[in-house]
């Protein structure tokens, strides 16, 4: 089981992503685009979510200590 | 006493400078820059500080409004000095505005086996990021006349990262713990202990 991250407009939210086999980045982003569209993301109610809002996204992705992955779909942060 | 070495003390490094001025270590402000009167919008400089190198300011404003001693290099970091300017340091904090700078302190530090933190913030201002060096990639810079966080409209933002870049320094100096955090405008969110 993994968790996915989505982060947009100032709002992150967690979703639970239960699928069997490895996502590449743009799985993730299709995964979101649908997922937050749907109102599936508690706490990220974007109903009007653009089909390219997460293009330029970056993906993450962490193992846990507990054994789990944690997946984060963010927007990029190149300024200090 | 600990050394931290702040390399970039624009946005997030200058506040979070001053967010560190009670910790008990010697603070390193490293930047080649100069204050600009758009940069006190959003950073921690004085507009008598207008002109003069962003890390000498630093130091002279932490000495006058709180007495506080600090040591500044006014250059740029780059892969024949980084040793020099870090190689004393206890702790090395990223706060580069820029990729390059970024890559040049990670790949340094893991070759001295230098502990080593960065902060870094979205341009439309409703994003940051801490996280500890092995966690972290540098996103590059977008391209030519897209959205930058020079703005003041983002400084509650930038000063809220900033503030949880302090923490984890001061977790760090005082405990050794290496915490990683995301930080939206919705708060301050734990990702890693």
């Amino acid at each position: 089981m993994a968790v996915l991250n989505i982060t947009y407009g100032g709002l992150s939210a967690d979703y639970p992503l239960d699928v069997d086999y490895p996502l590449t980045d743009r799985d993730v982003r299709r995964i979101a685009v649908e997922v937050v569209r749907s109102g599936g993301v508690r706490g990220l109610p974007v109903a009007s979510l653009g089909e390219r809002a997460f293009d330029d996204y970056v993906v993450d992705r962490f193992d846990t200590v507990h054994g789990g992955r944690r997946i984060y779909l963010r927007p990029k942060v190149p300024f200090g | 006493m600990k050394r931290v070495v702040f390399c970039g003390v624009g946005a997030l490094g200058s506040n979070a400078v001053v967010a560190c001025r009670n910790l008990e270590a010697r603070l390193v402000l490293v930047d080649f820059d100069r204050v600009e009167s758009k940069n006190c919008l959003s950073q921690a400089f004085v507009k008598p500080s207008i002109g003069k190198n962003k890390a000498d300011a630093l130091k002279l404003q932490l000495s006058s409004f709180w007495g506080v001693k600090a040591e500044s290099f006014g250059v740029r970091v780059d892969e024949g000095n980084v040793a020099t300017l870090c190689g004393s340091a206890d702790l090395v904090v990223d706060a580069f505005d820029n990729a390059k700078s970024r890559r040049v302190l990670s790949a340094w530090a893991k070759s001295a086996g230098k502990p080593l933190v960065h902060a870094a913030v979205s341009a439309d201002g409703t994003f940051g990021l801490v996280r500890w060096d092995g966690r972290f990639a540098a996103d590059e810079e977008p391209s030519a006349g897209a959205a930058t966080c020079e703005g003041g409209e983002h400084l509650p933002l930038i000063a809220l990262v900033a503030s949880t870049l302090a923490r984890a320094v001061q977790d760090y100096v005082e405990r050794g713990a290496r915490r990683d955090s995301m930080v939206a405008l919705s708060g301050v969110t734990t990702t890693s202990e």
